[in-house]
C-alpha cells in the first residue's frame, strides 16, 4: 500500500495519519525567538556589538521564554520543567535560558560598572555558549520524539542551526545598518549568503531524505511539496525566505540600496518563522494497524 | 516485580465500543478524552467491504517516550510497570503527547472540566469524577490502577463482552501473555519506535 492510499484521519476513532495539533503557534514562536535571538547575541558579542547583544537577549528573553509561558498548562510551575536535564532536552534548555539570562545581563551592564574582569570574562563565556545552546536545542526537543518520522532525524538540530544563524545573520545586518555600524558588513554578507545557499541545499536534502523514509516521513514531504502545505513551504519558505532574500541582498550588496535591508530581514524572517510552523504543523503520526492492514 | 500488561485477540473484537464505554464510565474523562478506543478502518471495494477494529490504549512502554520526554518528572511508572502521571508535577507542556506513537496522551484543556457533557454544568457523577483531574495538565490510562491496586480487574478487560483482551503480567512463570504471543504470532503496534509495549496483539 503507498502512503498516498492512507488519508489523514479525521478523528481518533479513524484510521489513517494523525497530524500533530499538541504544539501549536505559541511554541512556533518560541522556537523561532529562540534562534534568531541566541544567533544575533552570539553574532553580536562576538564582534561587540552592544544593539545587536540588547535585541538578542531581549528576543531570548522576553520573546521566547513568554511564548513558553503562555503555552503552558500550568505555567506557575515552569521551574518544574528543569527537573530532569539528564534525560529531557527541554529542561536542558530551561538550565541554558537560565543561565543565558544571567550571564547575558552581566555583559549588558553599562561599563562604567565596575564588573571585576573574571566576572564579566566568566559571563561572557557562559553567555556564548548558552546563547549557542540556545539557537539549536529545540531541534533536538523535536528530534528526540520516535512518534513522527519526520523530526525523528539528525538533520533536523542542524536545520534548526542553520536558519537561526541565518536569522540571527541577517538581523545583524539591519542593525548594523540602521547604528551605520559598517565594519564588517561585507564579512557578514557573504555569511548570509551562504548560508541562505547552505540552507536551501540542507533544506533540499532533508525533503529527499525524508521522501525515501518511513510512510508517514514520506507523506509529509508530499504534504509539503505537493498537499495542503504546499503553497505555504514552496511560496514563504523557498520563494520569500530563501530567494527572495538572496536576490534582495544582492541587489543591496551590488547597488548599494541601503532601504532594502527591511524588505531583507522582513522577507528573510517570513521563511523562518514559516519554516518552524510547517514543520511543527505537518508533523504526522504514523497510523496504527495491524500488519495485516498495511 | 511485575510488568502487567495485555493480549488483544482480534479475532475475537467485534468492534462494539464497551470497552471505550466501560473506560468512560470507570474513569470519569472530560469529553473528548478516551483512554480507550477502538479504530475503526474499512477495506475493500463496494460490495465486498468490510470494517476491522483496532482497540488500542496507553502501551505502558518499557522505554516510555513520554516518561523520557517529560521534563519535570511528572510522568513515572510503577513498580509493576504501569506507566502514570503526576498532575501535581505537570506542567502541561504536552512533550509527551508528542512523543507517544500511539496518541495516548490527553491533554486537560482550560474550561474543560467546568462543563459535563451536557450544557446544564456537571451531573453529580462528572461532579466526582472530574475532581480526578486538573486542567492544564496532561491524563492517561492508568490500567486501572485504582482497581488493580483493589484486586480487580481493569474495566475495560471485565466489561469486554467476547473476552478479547487477556490482562496478565508477562513475568508471570506461568507465561499466560507469552504463550498466547508466542504461539499465534503476536505482534505489538509501531515496533519501529522501539518503545517495548507491554499491549500486544493477535490476529491469526
Amino acid at each position: 500500500m503507498t502512503p498516498q492510499s492512507i488519508a489523514i484521519a479525521k478523528h481518533r476513532f479513524g484510521f489513517g495519519y494523525y497530524p500533530q495539533r499538541y504544539w501549536n503557534w505559541l511554541i512556533g514562536s518560541a522556537f523561532f525567538l529562540g534562534g534568531i535571538g541566541g544567533a544575533t547575541f552570539l553574532l553580536s558579542i562576538m564582534t561587540r556589538f552592544r544593539p545587536g547583544m540588547i535585541l538578542g537577549y531581549l528576543i531570548v528573553v522576553m520573546g521566547k521564554n513568554t511564548a513558553h509561558l503562555l503555552f503552558l498548562g500550568r505555567p506557575e510551575r515552569f521551574w518544574r520543567a528543569a527537573m530532569r536535564p539528564d534525560r529531557s532536552w527541554i529542561a536542558r534548555g530551561i538550565w541554558a535560558t537560565g543561565l543565558f539570562a544571567v550571564s547575558g545581563l552581566i555583559c549588558l551592564f553599562p561599563q562604567g560598572w565596575a564588573v571585576p574582569a573574571a566576572i564579566l570574562t566568566a559571563a561572557q563565556v557562559v553567555a556564548m555558549i548558552s546563547a549557542f545552546f540556545i539557537m539549536f536545542y529545540d531541534g533536538f526537543v523535536m528530534n528526540t520524539s520516535p512518534a513522527i518520522a519526520f523530526w525523528h532525524t539528525k538533520l533536523l538540530p542542524l536545520l534548526i542551526l542553520m536558519y537561526a544563524g541565518l536569522g540571527g545573520t541577517t538581523i545583524s545586518l539591519t542593525l548594523r545598518e540602521l547604528f551605520g555600524v559598517q565594519d564588517l558588513v561585507p564579512v557578514l554578507s557573504q555569511a548570509e549568503h551562504l548560508l541562505l545557499v547552505g540552507n536551501f541545499l540542507l533544506l533540499a536534502g532533508y525533503l529527499v531524505r525524508m521522501s525515501r523514509w518511513t510512510p508517514a516521513a514520506r507523506e509529509t514531504a508530499r504534504l509539503l511539496l505537493h498537499g495542503t502545505y504546499a503553497r505555504v513551504f514552496l511560496g514563504l519558505v523557498i520563494a520569500v525566505g530563501l530567494l527572495a532574500t538572496l536576490l534582495l541582498s544582492t541587489v543591496q550588496n551590488l547597488a548599494g540600496r541601503p532601504e532594502l535591508v527591511i524588505l531583507i530581514v522582513l522577507s528573510e524572517l517570513t521563511g523562518d518563522f514559516t519554516l518552524v510552523m510547517v514543520l511543527l504543523k505537518s508533523g504526522l503520526f504514523s497510523p496504527q494497524s495491524a500488519p495485516s492492514w498495511r | 516485580m511485575a510488568r502487567l500488561g495485555m493480549v488483544i485477540d482480534l479475532r475475537r473484537c467485534i468492534g462494539c465500543n464497551a470497552c471505550t464505554l466501560a473506560c468512560k464510565q470507570e474513569n470519569g474523562t472530560p469529553e473528548d478524552i478516551h483512554f480507550a478506543r477502538v479504530v475503526t478502518r474499512e477495506v475493500g471495494t463496494y460490495p465486498a467491504t468490510k470494517r476491522t477494529f483496532l482497540p488500542v490504549l496507553c502501551n505502558h512502554c518499557e522505554d516510555a517516550p513520554c516518561a523520557e520526554a517529560c521534563p519535570s518528572g511528572a510522568t513515572w511508572i510503577r513498580e509493576d510497570g504501569i506507566v502514570m502521571v503526576d498532575r501535581e508535577k505537570c506542567i502541561g507542556c504536552r512533550a509527551c503527547a508528542v512523543a507517544c506513537p500511539y496518541m495516548n496522551r490527553h491533554f486537560i484543556a482550560r474550561g474543560l472540566l467546568e462543563n459535563g457533557y451536557s450544557a446544564d454544568g456537571l451531573s453529580p457523577f462528572e461532579a466526582v469524577k472530574f475532581a480526578e483531574f486538573e486542567e492544564g495538565t496532561m491524563t492517561k490510562c492508568t490500567l486501572c490502577a485504582h482497581r488493580i491496586d483493589a484486586g480487580l480487574l481493569p474495566a475495560c478487560v471485565v466489561t469486554c463482552p467476547t473476552d478479547a483482551r487477556i490482562f496478565g503480567d508477562w513475568d508471570d512463570p506461568s507465561g499466560k501473555l507469552q504463550k498466547l504471543v508466542d504461539g499465534r504470532g503476536g505482534w505489538a503496534l509501531l515496533p519501529e519506535c522501539k518503545t517495548k509495549p507491554k499491549v500486544y496483539y493477535l490476529d491469526d
